[in-house]
């Protein structure tokens, strides 16, 4: 955490997210009749500071990932507005646009394994953003290869190299490598380490946060692993079933939460000392399909506090106090949550 | 790459030992009566001993294992016997035939691979479009069409009617120039011959004659490769690589060419070979309509003659072919999929 305080952030917002949507359609039959949607995505809105790492956490299947791939365009959202500040003007992230502003926004995606591409050298997998953004020279895109990759600790060695001779760990840093190529300002991270070794994992961790410093890089970053997102993160949003539920500074989320839903995400977090005993809180059921949610509240079926209004009043996302902390549950005032004890080490 | 190919090579006689094992026999199989045919050039020869005398002359009462080293040992001094219905040996019917064969396989090869990939490419990248429907039912029609059918078809309109492609190899007047010897055969394939000749004349007739065999082939053999094709380019498409790809700001247009269809290729190169095989050992049915004589027709005039000795002459020459094929397609992998090649 003490990395965190040297970081450059300021209060100016560089991507603003509103109302995103993303509906997946569920057809039948012989003429694919629409008969419902999957509501991966159902009405997002945030904002991310320059220089900062908001972390987005949330069960598998609760649209984070989705998330960060409708931002980048990599899947069509269905609706909202997503718009970036470059040199102090908003340009709108759309399909028209999105081509140009590749070179602004990039991702890191969550398996190295996969998302190589196993018939290209590792030069020209990190090299051909550049080419495709008009570096005409390769001599000049070569050289940028060569220190993009010492800049995340390979070698000029590994140049000529396929994906499939490296590690996980390799692999990974070959894709920051690329994504970094653009100079972006910035970077959707898709579970980036979550595929990893843990022992890998606390380096990539480390080396994003290097360059996060190094290149002034914003982060989004897309994680299950709270841990995880403790260490990387200046914000937090929690995301259940499309929609965030919290969103705060990271130390006042993990000391504070607002939402029981969070209160049960942070009391999964395995406690390493034994003697420390805190209540787990198993959550009761399953996730409820995205296809059917819940009336009211999306949480309430599951949740310990709910009461009458729960089940028929959808809670709108507002504000707790003073300090940016924002939940989305009617009873946030009342509620008297656990958190967990703030991480000395980081 | 080099080990790998040396590698694959050491493994070459094994195989082809097992192929002789195989024809052997399927050889055994016939009585040594039959057999002794493959010795006998002309009657003459049966005037003066009996058929007895013979087999016993050439040791073909002898057990199997002598009798197989014996014939090992007339395979090795390139001696695969007399065949009955060419009139000549089998050696030389092969040599003689084989290049009228390479050349519709090597002629036909690349439109029908280009086309198919083409074909497929079109229907992966309008997935259940019309585009894509119209291209798999054009090419699932000449998949269903009998080879004969649409071969007399081709025949009909392009022969008959239109005049454009006659059946055969060459023209009369052509190959009465063929056969004299001022031309010279330095390969036996009519075109690449007449180019070096000079003879531009007979290079344009053989082309002529070559083009509605190959026409049909392609029709034929598309809807296969437009499967495949589709098949392959439609997973690779879902690959997180092609969403990286995108991710870099690419256009569609190289996404497409440069990351779906080159991964796309894998299992496409592995069925050219196996396609370039199938050519190489004769398309009997579309040589038979077109009258090419190839070996596919060789072969076929000899299995409807009971000619034991060019069936199982030119069954091991397949054979051979089989392993030199399977090991370009080989090589051919590890040229494509760098991940083959460090094994």
């Amino acid at each position: 955490m003490l990395l965190k305080m040297t970081t450059t952030k300021t209060d100016e917002i560089l991507l603003d997210v509103e109302g995103l949507k993303k509906y997946f359609p569920i057809t039948k039959g012989l003429l694919r009749k629409t008969v419902g949607s999957v509501k991966a995505v159902d009405g997002v809105s945030f904002q991310v500071r320059k220089g900062e790492t908001l972390g987005i956490v949330g069960e598998s299947g609760c649209g984070k990932t989705t998330v960060g791939l409708s931002i980048m365009h990599l899947i069509q959202p269905t609706a909202g507005f997503i718009r970036l500040k470059l040199g102090g003007q908003w340009v709108e992230v759309n399909p028209k646009t999105i081509c140009n502003l590749r070179s602004e926004m990039q991702i890191i995606f969550q398996d190295p394994f996969s998302s190589l591409d196993p018939r290209m050298r590792v030069r020209d997998i990190v090299a051909e953003p550049l080419l495709a953004h008009g570096m005409k020279s390769r001599r000049e895109r070569y050289t940028r290869v060569e220190s993009l990759l010492s800049s995340v600790g390979l070698g000029a060695s590994h140049m000529n190299r396929f994906p499939h001779e490296f590690s996980g760990g390799q692999r990974q840093r070959i894709g920051i490598a690329r994504a970094l190529a653009l100079n972006p300002s910035l970077v959707v991270c898709d579970e980036p380490v979550s595929a990893l070794d843990v022992s890998v994992q606390a380096q990539v961790l480390n080396l994003l946060d290097d360059l996060q410093q190094e290149f002034g890089l914003t982060y989004l970053f897309v994680a299950h692993d709270l841990s995880v997102v403790q260490h990387i993160s200046d914000r937090v949003a929690v995301m259940y079933l499309g929609r965030i539920v919290e969103l705060s500074e990271v130390d006042e989320l993990f000391i504070h939460p607002a939402h029981p839903y969070t209160e049960a995400l942070l009391s999964a977090i395995p406690e390493p000392n034994p003697d420390m005993e805190g209540e787990q809180i198993i959550l009761k059921g399953d996730v409820p399909s995205p296809a059917d949610p819940p009336s009211g509240c999306y949480f309430h079926p599951r949740c310990r506090y709910a009461k009458e209004l729960c089940h028929q009043v959808s809670p709108e996302l507002m504000a707790l106090g003073e300090t940016g902390h924002l939940v989305a549950c009617h009873f946030a005032k009342e509620l008297n949550l656990t958190g967990v004890s703030p991480k000395e080490t980081a | 790459m080099l080990t790998y190919i040396a590698r694959r090579l050491l493994f070459l006689p094994i195989v082809l030992i097992g192929v002789t094992l195989l024809v052997f026999v399927a050889m055994s199989f016939l009585s040594p009566y039959q057999l002794v045919s493959s010795y006998i050039k002309s009657p003459e020869e049966l005037k003066n001993q009996s058929l007895d005398d013979l087999v016993r002359k050439y040791g073909l009462n002898q057990p199997a294992h002598l009798r197989y080293i014996s014939w090992m040992k007339k395979l090795l001094r390139g001696d695969l016997g007399y065949s009955v219905s060419a009139n000549m040996r089998v050696t030389e019917a092969i040599a003689k035939r084989f290049p009228a064969t390479i050349e519709l396989a090597l002629f036909s090869i690349i439109p029908v691979v280009l086309g198919g990939i083409w074909l497929g490419t079109i229907s992966a990248k309008h997935y259940n479009r019309p585009l894509d429907h119209i291209s798999r039912t054009f090419a699932i029609i000449g998949w269903s069409l009998p080879d004969f059918v649409f071969g007399l078809i081709m025949l009909m309109i392009f022969y008959g009617v239109l005049g454009w492609f006659p059946p055969g190899r060459l023209s009369m007047w052509a190959d009465t120039i063929v056969l004299t010897g001022d031309f010279i055969r330095y390969t036996g394939m009519n075109t690449v011959d007449s180019l070096l000749n000079g003879r531009l004349d007979i290079f344009w007739d053989a082309i002529r004659h070559l083009v509605a065999p190959i026409i049909t082939l392609a029709y034929l053999w598309w809807a296969f490769l437009l499967r495949i094709t589709r098949s392959s380019m439609l997973e690779v498409m879902n690959k997180d690589y092609v969403r990286t790809a995108r991710a870099k700001g690419l256009t569609e247009k190289i996404v497409v060419n440069r990351h779906v269809r080159r991964n796309a290729m894998i299992p496409v190169a592995t069925v050219s070979g196996s396609m370039v095989l199938g050519l190489l050992g004769g398309v009997v049915i579309v040589e038979t309509v077109f009258d090419y004589k190839g070996i596919g027709l060789l072969t076929a005039t000899g299995a409807q003659q009971l000619d034991y000795t060019l069936i199982l002459g030119t069954t091991l020459f397949y054979g051979l072919l089989l392993v030199a094929t399977n090991l370009v397609v080989d090589v051919l992998y590890a040229v494509i999929d760098p991940r083959v090649r460090l094994e």
